[in-house]
């Protein structure tokens, strides 16, 4: 098992270090020389100029330059935004909160929802509701997640007048205690909504699947053949051995939530680093984009690590 | 040979109607594919024009889908913006195919470290955020619907990969396969001759697939503000929408609706691809 997990650490350890060398290819390969990149276009300050040619080493060869780019940011520095100038981590730092609320509020909902429907299906395989509920996933599969944030605004908001979708709070009153946690989640029902709704048909799918790939292998037939009751069989050996591919999925989906947040929080005006990203990409603020996109590469490397470890400690057999 | 050209297309035809999903999926295409070719006759007014009626509701001032702020016809734009999303679906979906072919194909064929090479590679991108990198590189690099096509192609080569790496893996054990290199054919023909032709049909199952999500990836693009502005593309009518979304709902809606339309079919023609061309799936499991 140590040894598994050992190896995992390895591989994401490479990841991560792969994404700081993706970083600093890019940034070199941009157009425009990289200083000029890092201060914004607009700016052609000549002390701040030398400044980040001091700090970056951008006199040395392009190898001690990797080595200062990785000692700084494992110190905890990833530049500084010269648009706001403020350093990068601390502005992340502060909007991470809501975004974290958003992802694992959906992506946990998503992973019930979307499960429970999949095994629906693969029970009654070939029934109307397995058409019904395959066919809601097959279109779900292919909606574009800040179109239908925007839809449900039109319905919800505009025509029912029953939801917020601006913000995390109502910015007129200032709640406190469980008002207060009331009206944030409140503000939750759309942008968590529209998260889960297009995070359903990877659970249903996967679910769908191995429900019936396990329910047709030969140990359920023995079952079957011994006059166990259907409803032990289900609970006891299909039920246990279906739901481990969607501990996998989880990992990929948080990945798929963790940057597609960002464009769901432009929707809904949500607080977190989506709105970050955005005023980043309109005012060319690089250093805060790459700080956002490391940010995210070992989040996903994390939570990616963390559940092939659960999966191993719940199936053995993947401990090869 | 006319009743064998005869046979053939009888073959096809068989294949293609034994899977609903595959059938679906080529009525839709084809559908597309006029829409591309007929833009010009079916579109009722230029979408580049900026006409007075701005703002126009459905079917107000001849508009059947409305008009948007700058008096451009809606229905058009959406008409035309098919081209855009094709375009780019197929030339990523493309580049993205031949990276994953090759890379996947010598990884597979030659084994050993190439081998643990490019799967250790295939696994560290297959965990690295795809979506943020294509934005980053666009940003940086100018968001041109070029530079979107090429980024989307290269950035997603590594699911190509796998299976490529996975097909060449078993093929290279094939008697035929051996045949060859015992009548003293070079690396490279066996490489291109048998193992890519015999492995290729889950990569282009998948590679359809791909063709799905390069539409999406690329009206999210245009949904930050990342979208080319010298085009027309149904991602940016939904950007240009959002901020009419309580007044003018028709010029993101009806956009959002081509988006899944189009996605649709190229899901349906992967699936079914995959039904059909892949043995592993031929028993029609997968949901």
């Amino acid at each position: 098992m140590s040894r598994y997990i050992s190896k995992r650490l390895f591989s994401g350890i490479i990841t991560i270090l792969i994404v700081f060398a993706i970083n600093f290819i890019i940034i070199n390969a941009a157009p425009g020389d990289p200083i000029k990149t890092i201060m914004g276009k607009e700016s052609d300050d000549p002390v701040l100029r030398a400044a980040l040619e001091e700090k970056y080493g951008f006199d040395k060869p392009l190898t001690v330059q990797f080595g200062i780019y990785l000692k700084n940011s494992l110190k905890g520095d990833l530049g500084t935004s010269i648009i706001y100038d403020r350093p990068v981590s601390e502005m992340i730092g502060e909007r991470l909160g809501p975004t974290i609320l958003l992802v694992l509020s959906a992506g946990i909902l998503s992973l019930i929802i979307g499960t429970i429907m999949g095994i629906i299906a693969a029970r009654r395989e070939g029934s109307l509701l397995d058409t019904i509920l395959s066919g809601i996933s097959y279109v779900l599969n292919s909606v574009p997640s800040f179109w239908l944030g925007l839809m449900l605004i039109i319905l919800f908001s505009s025509r029912l007048k029953l939801l917020p979708t601006y913000g995390m709070t109502n910015q007129r009153a200032s709640y406190t205690g469980i008002k207060y946690i009331l009206d944030v989640l409140k503000h939750m029902i759309l942008p968590v909504g529209t998260l889960l709704l297009v995070q359903i048909p990877t659970y249903f799918r996967i679910a769908k699947s191995s429900v019936l790939q396990v329910a047709n292998e030969d140990f359920i037939t023995t079952f079957r053949a011994t006059v166990m009751s259907e409803r032990k069989i289900f609970n006891k050996y299909i039920f246990r051995n279906a739901i481990l591919p969607t501990i996998t999925m989880f990992g990929i989906s948080m990945a798929y939530l963790i940057t597609g947040v960002s464009l769901i929080e432009t929707v809904f005006a949500w607080p977190g680093t989506g709105r970050l990203v955005l005023t980043a990409i309109n005012q060319r603020d690089y250093p805060t984009l790459m700080g956002m996109y490391l940010i995210m590469s070992i989040s996903v490397a994390v939570v990616m690590i963390i559940v092939d470890i659960i999966y191993a400690i719940l199936d053995p057999r993947i401990r090869y | 040979m006319e009743s064998n050209l005869n046979n053939k297309l009888k073959k096809t035809y068989k294949i293609i109607t034994s899977d609903k999903q595959l059938t679906a999926g080529i009525i839709g295409l084809l559908i597309v594919l006029t829409v591309i070719i007929f833009a010009p006759s079916l579109s009722t007014h230029d979408p580049n024009f900026y006409g007075t009626n701005v703002l126009s509701g459905l079917g107000e001032n001849g508009h059947l889908l409305g008009t948007n702020k700058m008096g451009q016809d809606i229905y058009s734009m959406i008409i035309f913006g098919t081209r855009t999303s094709v375009q780019v679906a197929v030339i990523s979906a493309l580049i993205s195919g031949v990276l994953g072919i090759l890379i996947g194909g010598i990884a597979g064929f030659f084994g050993g470290k190439i081998d643990q090479f490019v799967s250790e590679l295939i696994n560290v991108f297959m965990m690295l955020p795809t979506f943020f990198l294509i934005l980053l590189i666009i940003a940086l690099f100018g968001n041109s619907i070029t530079n979107v096509m090429i980024v989307i192609g290269i950035t997603t080569w590594p699911s190509n990969a796998k299976l490529m790496r996975a097909q060449a893996l078993s093929i290279r054990e094939r008697t035929f396969v051996k045949a060859a290199t015992a009548m003293g054919e070079s690396k490279r023909e066996i490489l291109f001759k048998y193992i890519i032709p015999n492995g290729i049909f889950p990569v282009i199952a998948n590679t359809t697939i791909g063709m799905s999500n390069a539409i999406l990836t690329e009206a999210s693009l245009s949904f930050l503000g990342l979208g080319d502005p010298n085009i027309i593309s149904w991602g940016q009518m939904i950007y240009e929408g959002k901020s009419y979304i309580t007044s003018a709902w028709w010029i993101s809606a009806f956009a959002g609706v081509a988006i899944i339309l189009t996605v649709i079919v190229f899901y349906l023609l992967g699936d079914g691809l995959n039904h059909v061309l892949n043995p592993k799936h031929a028993n029609g499991r997968e949901a």
